[in-house]
This record gives structure tokens, C-alpha cells and sequence, in this order.
């Protein structure tokens, strides 16, 4: 047993305490066919633990003005809690209750079946968060993050109380965490804490990483195994825009090309002033915003381009884009585009480690990618260091607009012959209600 | 014209940090914090124009200059501005809302001079010429497209403001009726920006890792010389008729279940009452032991989700509870049991234990709110500027710890009753489609939008 990872960022400047604790694994691990059982598992260990149940837990918490929150990402599900220091001990007791004792209530467990269905609905009733699961579903068939992490009608129905119980028992467990403590905490009592955190946990290895590829599930339309563009509209009523996704499987989050393509995703569009950004919004005025950005995590992930175009200029803003990103691809920036961006994200990165929070949850998030703990905060000294070639080259590898999808959340009767028009490729039309 | 600078007000804000407020000869406001524990500053300037000051037929203009201010100006062409901030690895984002609208400049503390200069030539020398004017108005329309037309929950909010205010301004929305937005005309918006941008309309906050002195200076050097602006008198002084009927509306949306979004009549920000309503709100939906919380989404599984919130604004406005049905529940069964839970705590004051944890919650928020640079220096100039005095951040804090059972059973009372509540309905397309303005006092499309319309795109 080597224990878990730890990351102590100690701040005296409020009264008050954040703390994060990553289990590794995450939705990206769910069993095919049954997505959504680490959220399950992880909301139903917050419902009830040790001598409390649910609602003596969140009357507890309430009561010392505290929170403790369930996380769910592809690569981790995460308890993260905030405290007044003066309450620090109560809260972490609960928390360790939570990670050793969950009671995994039968009629928390049943409850749980009947709500995440409406969760669906509350994304179906949102453009941009339905443009999203449908866009992780179609990006890359078969790639474990095409799982969705809140399952699936079908998913659902095959969660089992004894599947969570399994997976919390293997997946929690001390050599498989990692354990970030900021604010108003020194380091003795943030040991002590940490120490209480896993001293009931079960002795276990980490579980093994998750597979990057598995054969794709069946959903409601045909996902070719190969990679090729097309078009998915997501077919809703009454739209007067569209809201747009334009991406491809591109690399993980410390590959040796990360910084590279860091700064050139700034210049397509990771600033106000990037390409996306000027050509979209600036010159036409088709979108409130426009941008890209590749999603980091542990695994090779999406790079995706986003928008919300007025239905009317919906195709033409997904031509001009696919235009914009060949183009890239094939060139890359230009030398001063690489300056400039790299002045921006160097200059930028003190914000991002302002406080003692942010420099925690950093390094939380890079120890869960298997990165050293300063693996970001040290990306200016990787950014100083590449030349204008170096970025070109990596645009070229970690890009393929060719092999892009294509998906569109708007209003069929309006939009569909101008998305064809587009010739973005093969174009299917689904209902919003579908996935 | 040198002026000097005359420290008006000081006081603590969190551990180890001390705000003044400064004040130059012109009218122009500055609000120091200097905190160094990062090397960067949030530099926000304050103006005391929102969408309150607007009239009928030209909703929107506010807003409207949330985005023109990035523009271009006398010294620097279009875009240059953007280029300048990010150059230096800061960020510029600007936020409007009913009482005020700011711009905000976070910056390496080295390049604090780079943004003085920058804020000081655009409340100056803006260039507002058609074009540029015509592209801004373009996005404007989008971005209203998608935070309004095409979402439920902005329609709702915008609704239920429309209906629940017959008279003050807050019935409109903050980022204008799109036909408004669409015939904004270019003599109103160039007039706009000469009453309204000037020094004695505007507070400076400057947060972070500098020294004072030296920013007195700069910003005398860069600001001392503008003339003060001539203000409108008595902008804001409506008084909306008190509500005496509850007010309801219906729509069909493509959505999943019905929505629900209730506005009960509150006081304005700086009145005693809104403190304890505060405490109400979070003892109803803001935890997740809250009364409403656990009566609906735990116990009754009759919606799945339940907010309550207060509006800060300086002028009476709502407490709102937004909610959410479950499959197969409907809106009407969900008023019914708000009613229900409302009419305990009137009658029954809460228990102190229930008091307590509510303020317990408010204490970790008011930490929270100070924790970084940027929330630090909202929360100093939404205070100064809504409210007349950046030290009402503590005062705030003071009022809520001071809150007893009896105040909240007393303005429970008072306020949450249904003759003083507007109600916004959405339900599902293929349901209960039928329009229904039960309030023929209501007959106009004004409103009001409560979420701050930032800039957005990569901020």
C-alpha cells in the first residue's frame, strides 16, 4: 500500500476550508451497457453514512455551514467539501463516513432510479447541454469518453444497489485516491485529517486504468467504426438558433504535444481575439461567442469547436468553421499569432493559481491524469521553449477537420437545407428526446 | 486640471485586508484593497447605469454598451483593445444589470497602469459610428436569442418581471426587448454615452498587488482633467404600485415537465426585512435541508429541482422560488404545497436551531464572496454603487446574524402572501397549452431580465 496522493495548499487569508478527494476511475470505467453507475454509486454514498442517514447527513452539514458535494468526471467521481476552519473536524468525520460507511440505503438507491431519468430531462430542455451529449455520444464510437456519464434510459434500468456497493468497495480505497486540503489548514493538521480520511478504508490496489476503446454501444442511430465527417440534426421545435458542435478526437492532456496545441487552440479560438472569435462574432455577428478548446483529461479527448449561430446562418457558420479549421490544420498560425499567444497564456497563468484553491484543484486534476502534481503550473516553462514550427507541426498532428462530427441543435424544418447546403457531409436528422 | 484626491470612507474586508474609498474633485470614485498574496490586480470600474434608467421604446441601451465599450476609441483602433489585455495574459469581461454595469479588467499587477490608461480613454473618447454600432447589435440579438428565446428559464425570468412590475423599470428586461434592441438608434446611443460616462457616474475598485500612492497618481493623472458629466435628477424614483392580486401566466414550451417560477413582492436591499428574507429563502431551498427542498424533491418526489432566491436590487423587487415539476406532477400540486409550507412557517416560527444553521450558511457565503480578487472587488463595487457604500458588505453580514425566529415569522407574514406574488407557468407543448392572464391590469410586454448579461464568448 502506498497510500494516497496528497496536495496541501495552506491560505490564512479567510476562515474557511476546501477540500477535494478523487477517486479515481470515473464514468469512463462504467461496465458497457450500464453508463451511469459511478454517478450512481457516488450519489447514493452521499445519501447516508455511518450513523446518519440522508437527512440527518444534510442536516449535520446544514447546521455547521457546511457543503459536501458529489463530483462525477470521466476519469474520477470526487467528494469535495468546504468548511468555516472552526467546524473542520466535524466536517471531515462525515466525509470520512461517506468514503468508509456509506450505507447505500435500499430506498435512497430506489429514489435515485426514479430522479436521474427527470436529469435527462432537464438536459433535453437545455440546447447546449443537449448539443453536448449528443456530441460526446457520435464524436469517436467506441472511445470510453462516449460514454455518458449520466447513463441512458436503458443504462439505468440495469443499475444494480450490489453493482454500487462493488465498485465503491474496489474504487475506494487509499492507494486509489487523491486528497487536496486548501485554505485555513497547516500542514500537521492537514496530515492529521488526511490520516482520518483513509484509516477505516479497505486495504486494495488502485483498480486498473480504464480502456480507451471498447466496442461501441448500441444507440438510437448507427455509429460507423470509421471515423468520417457528418452531420446530426438534433431535430427541436420552435428554435431560432442553432446551437453547434464541430470536433474530433485529437489528444490527451500531457501528451508531448499539449503545450504546443495549448497555444493553438488560443488562436483559433481560446481568446477575444482569436480567429473563431474575430471571423464569427466580430465580423458577421452570427454568434454571441465562438471558441475551441481541447478537453483535457487522462485519455485522448475531444477537440471541439463551439458556437450558437442564428438559425438562419447555421449553415453557412458551419462551412465557414469547417473552412477555418482546414485551413488551420494545414497552415497553422502564423509567427505572430505564436507570440501573441503565448504572451496570453503565459501572462494568464497567475490567475489561474491566484489562490489556495485553485493551485489545489490543479493539482488534484493533474495527479488524476497521472501527471505530476505541477504538471500545469509548469506548462509557462514548456510554452517558453517552442517555436512557431513546433506549433505548426502539432496543429497538423493533433487536427483533422476531414474526420470531423458535426452536430446541430436547432429546428429541422428551418435549418436542414441549409445545413445541407453546407456540404459538411452526410447529413441525419434525430428528435431531441432520442438519447 | 490636477485634483487631489479626499479619502472619504475605510473599513476591514476579510482578514488582513483593509478598503478606502477615494474620492477626486470631478466625481470620480476609487476603492483601494491591497491584497498581495498573488501578483495580479482586478481593476473594475463601476458605472451607476443600468437598465432602470433606460425608457420604454429604447430597453437594452445599457447593455448595449457593454459590448460598444470594447470598441474602438480616438487612440485605439478596432480590436486594439482586446489585443492591449490579452497581450499581457489579463481578461476584460463587463456585466449589466437593473442598478449598474461594470467592466472588468483582471491584470498582472505589473500591467495596472496599462488598464488605468485604457478605462480612462474609454469613458472619453469612444467611437460610435454605424458600423461598428450595426455588428455590436447583431450579436446583441443572438446573444438574446440564447439566453432568452431559446431558454426556458430565461423566458420564465423575463416573464415573470414583465408581470410582476406594472410601473418601475424593473419590469423590462436587461438586455432590452429585441425590438427595442433593433431600433436603438445611433443620436440615442451616442447621447446615452455622453450623460452617463463620465467621472461622477463611475467608482474605480482596484483589488490585488499595488501600491496606493502610486495609484492615486496614475489614476489623477489619467482621470483628473475629464469634466464631470450633467446626471439626470431623480432617475430610478418610480414607486411601483403595491400588488394586490396575484398575477399568473401560462405558455406552452418544448420542454419535458412544467416549470414554475413564483415572485413574491420583497423590499429593496438596504431595507432591515431583507436580510431576514435572505434568511427565509435559504430555510426554504437553499440547502439541501431546507424545507421546500426536502418537502418536494425528497419527500413528495413531486419536482426535481427547487430554488429560492433574492434579488439585490436598490429598489423592492422579488424573492424567487423556481422550480422544477417531476414526471407526472404538475404546477398547480406544487403551488399548493409552497402554500402549505409557507403557511407553517407563518404561523409556527421556526425553531432557533433552523435560524442558526441558515446563518451559519450565510457566514461561509459571505467568506466565499471574498475569497478571490475579482469577487472581492464585485462585491466592494455592487455595494458602493447599488447601495450608496462599499462598507454595506459587512454591515450585510451584520443584519443577517442579527436575524430572530420571530423576524422570520413575521415577514413571512408580510411578504410571501399570494395577493403580493406573480406566477410564470411553462408546461410542456403537447399539454395544457392554453394561454391565461388571469391580471387585466397587465397588459404590456415590459420586464425585466434578473441574470446579469455578461460579455461572454472566451471569459
Amino acid at each position: 500500500m502506498t497510500g494516497p496522493v496528497v496536495i496541501i495548499e495552506p491560505s490564512p487569508d479567510t476562515p474557511l476550508v476546501w477540500f477535494d478527494i478523487a477517486i479515481r476511475g470515473g464514468a469512463a470505467a462504467d461496465p458497457r451497457g450500464v453508463e451511469g453507475l459511478h454517478r450512481h454509486a457516488a450519489l447514493l454514498a452521499r445519501r447516508g453514512a455511518g450513523r446518519r442517514d440522508r437527512a440527518e447527513l444534510d442536516e449535520t452539514l446544514d447546521n455547521l455551514g457546511a457543503a459536501l458535494e458529489v463530483g462525477i468526471s470521466r476519469d474520477a467521481l470526487s467528494l469535495s467539501g468546504l468548511a468555516l476552519s472552526r467546524h473542520l473536524d466535524a466536517v471531515i468525520d462525515l466525509a470520512a463516513d461517506i468514503l468508509a460507511d456509506p450505507r447505500f440505503d435500499e430506498a435512497e438507491h430506489a429514489r435515485l432510479l426514479r430522479e436521474t431519468p427527470q436529469v435527462l430531462d432537464e438536459i433535453r430542455d437545455d440546447d447546449s447541454a443537449l448539443a453536448t451529449r449528443w456530441f460526446d455520444w457520435l464524436c469517436c464510437p467506441g472511445h470510453a469518453y462516449g460514454r455518458t456519464s449520466l447513463g441512458t434510459e436503458g443504462s439505468l434500468a440495469r443499475i444494480e444497489r450490489s453493482a454500487a456497493i462493488d465498485l465503491w468497495r474496489r474504487e475506494v480505497v487509499a492507494d486509489n485516491l487523491v486528497i487536496g486540503l486548501a485554505g485555513d489548514v497547516d500542514e500537521p493538521t492537514a496530515a492529521r485529517i488526511v490520516a482520518r480520511l483513509v484509516a477505516r478504508l479497505p486495504a486494495g490496489a488502485r483498480p486498473a486504468s480504464t480502456t480507451m476503446y471498447e466496442p461501441a454501444v448500441a444507440g438510437p442511430i448507427a455509429t460507423p467504426v470509421t471515423p468520417g465527417r457528418r452531420v446530426i440534426l438534433v431535430d427541436k421545435s420552435d428554435r431560432t438558433q442553432a446551437q453547434l458542435r464541430v470536433g474530433h478526437l485529437s489528444i490527451r492532456y500531457g501528451d508531448d504535444d499539449t503545450a504546443a496545441l495549448a497555444i493553438g487552440e488560443a488562436v483559433l479560438g481560446g481568446m477575444f481575439s482569436s480567429r473563431l472569435m474575430q471571423e464569427i462574432r466580430v465580423k458577421r455577428g452570427w454568434s454571441y461567442g465562438a471558441g475551441c478548446a481541447l478537453r483535457r483529461s487522462r485519455l485522448p479527448h475531444w477537440f471541439e469547436v463551439w458556437m450558437a449561430a442564428g438559425i438562419e446562418v447555421a449553415g453557412p457558420a458551419i462551412a465557414l468553421t469547417l473552412e477555418l479549421l482546414a485551413d488551420y490544420a494545414a497552415n497553422g498560425p502564423t509567427d505572430d499569432e505564436v507570440d501573441f499567444a503565448r504572451d496570453y497564456l503565459v501572462g494568464s497563468m497567475p490567475f489561474h493559481v491566484a489562490t489556495a484553491r485553485q493551485r489545489m484543484q490543479l493539482a488534484v486534476r493533474d495527479a488524476v491524469f497521472d501527471l505530476p502534481p505541477d504538471y500545469t503550473a509548469k506548462l509557462p516553462v514548456a510554452l517558453a521553449a517552442l517555436t512557431p514550427a513546433d506549433v505548426r507541426a502539432a496543429c497538423a498532428r493533433c487536427l483533422s477537420p476531414a474526420s470531423a462530427v458535426i452536430v446541430a441543435v436547432t429546428t429541422a424544418e428551418q435549418a436542414q437545407a441549409s445545413l445541407e447546403a453546407a456540404g459538411a457531409g452526410t447529413l441525419t436528422v434525430v428528435d431531441h428526446d432520442e438519447y | 486640471m490636477t485634483q487631489s484626491w479626499q479619502l472619504e470612507a475605510e473599513a476591514a474586508v476579510g482578514r488582513g485586508v483593509t478598503a478606502r474609498r477615494f474620492r477626486l474633485g470631478n466625481g470620480l470614485g476609487l476603492i483601494t484593497a491591497i491584497d498581495r498574496r498573488s501578483p495580479i490586480v482586478a481593476l473594475q470600474t463601476w458605472y451607476r447605469v443600468g437598465s432602470r434608467h433606460e425608457r420604454l421604446g429604447a430597453t437594452g441601451m445599457a447593455h448595449l454598451f457593454e459590448h460598444l465599450m470594447f470598441g474602438q476609441t480616438q487612440s485605439l483602433p478596432p480590436g486594439e483593445f482586446d489585443r492591449l489585455v490579452e497581450r499581457t495574459g489579463g481578461e476584460s469581461n463587463a456585466a449589466t444589470w437593473v442598478d449598474w454595469t461594470y467592466y472588468r479588467l483582471s491584470l498582472p499587477a505589473r500591467d495596472l497602469a496599462l488598464g488605468v490608461k485604457l478605462e480612462a480613454e474609454r469613458m472619453q473618447h469612444l467611437v460610435l459610428e454605424h458600423t461598428p454600432v450595426e455588428s455590436e447589435r447583431d450579436v446583441v440579438t443572438n446573444e438574446r436569442r440564447e439566453r432568452v428565446e431559446d431558454d426556458v428559464d430565461g423566458w420564465l425570468d423575463e416573464q415573470l418581471m414583465a408581470q410582476a412590475f406594472t410601473t418601475h423599470p424593473y419590469r423590462w428586461p436587461t438586455i432590452g426587448w429585441m425590438e427595442d434592441i433593433r431600433a436603438l438608434s445611433l443620436p440615442d446611443i451616442r447621447a446615452f454615452y455622453r450623460t452617463w460616462y463620465a467621472p461622477n457616474s463611475a467608482t474605480i475598485v482596484c483589488c490585488g498587488d499595488f501600491e496606493e500612492a502610486a495609484l492615486l497618481d496614475l489614476v489623477a493623472l489619467h482621470y483628473g482633467a475629464i469634466e464631470p458629466g450633467v446626471l439626470p435628477s431623480d432617475v430610478g424614483r418610480i414607486v411601483e404600485p403595491e400588488q394586490t392580486r396575484e398575477r399568473i401566466v401560462r405558455a406552452p414550451k418544448p420542454i419535458a415537465t412544467d416549470r414554475l417560477l413564483v415572485g413574491y413582492k420583497a423590499p429593496g436591499q438596504d431595507e432591515a426585512d431583507w436580510a431576514v428574507l435572505e434568511i427565509v429563502a435559504t430555510l426554504l431551498a437553499g440547502c439541501p435541508s431546507a424545507r421546500l427542498y426536502r418537502r418536494l424533491v425528497i419527500e413528495g418526489e413531486v419536482a426535481s429541482s427547487v430554488d429560492a432566491q433574492l434579488t439585490p436590487f436598490r429598489d423592492p423587487s422579488l424573492l424567487r422560488l423556481a422550480v422544477t415539476a417531476a414526471r407526472g406532477h404538475g404546477a398547480d400540486e406544487i403551488l399548493g404545497i409552497i402554500d402549505q409550507e409557507l403557511a407553517a412557517m407563518a404561523e409556527k416560527p421556526p425553531q432557533k436551531a433552523e435560524v442558526e444553521k441558515a446563518k451559519a450558511l450565510a457566514e461561509t457565503d459571505f467568506w466565499t464572496s471574498l475569497v478571490d480578487l475579482d469577487g472581492k472587488a464585485e462585491a466592494l463595487g455592487h455595494y458602493e454603487t447599488a447601495l450608496g457604500d462599499f462598507r454595506k458588505v459587512n454591515t450585510l453580514a451584520e443584519r443577517l446574524a442579527a436575524v430572530t425566529v420571530e423576524d422570520v415569522a413575521r415577514v413571512v407574514r408580510s411578504y410571501l402572501r399570494a395577493e403580493r406574488r406573480t406566477i410564470v407557468i411553462a408546461t410542456p407543448e403537447d399539454g395544457d397549452d392554453d394561454e391565461d392572464d388571469d391580471d387585466d391590469e397587465d397588459d404590456d410586454t415590459s420586464g425585466d431580465d434578473a441574470a446579469a448579461a455578461g460579455r461572454g464568448g472566451v471569459a
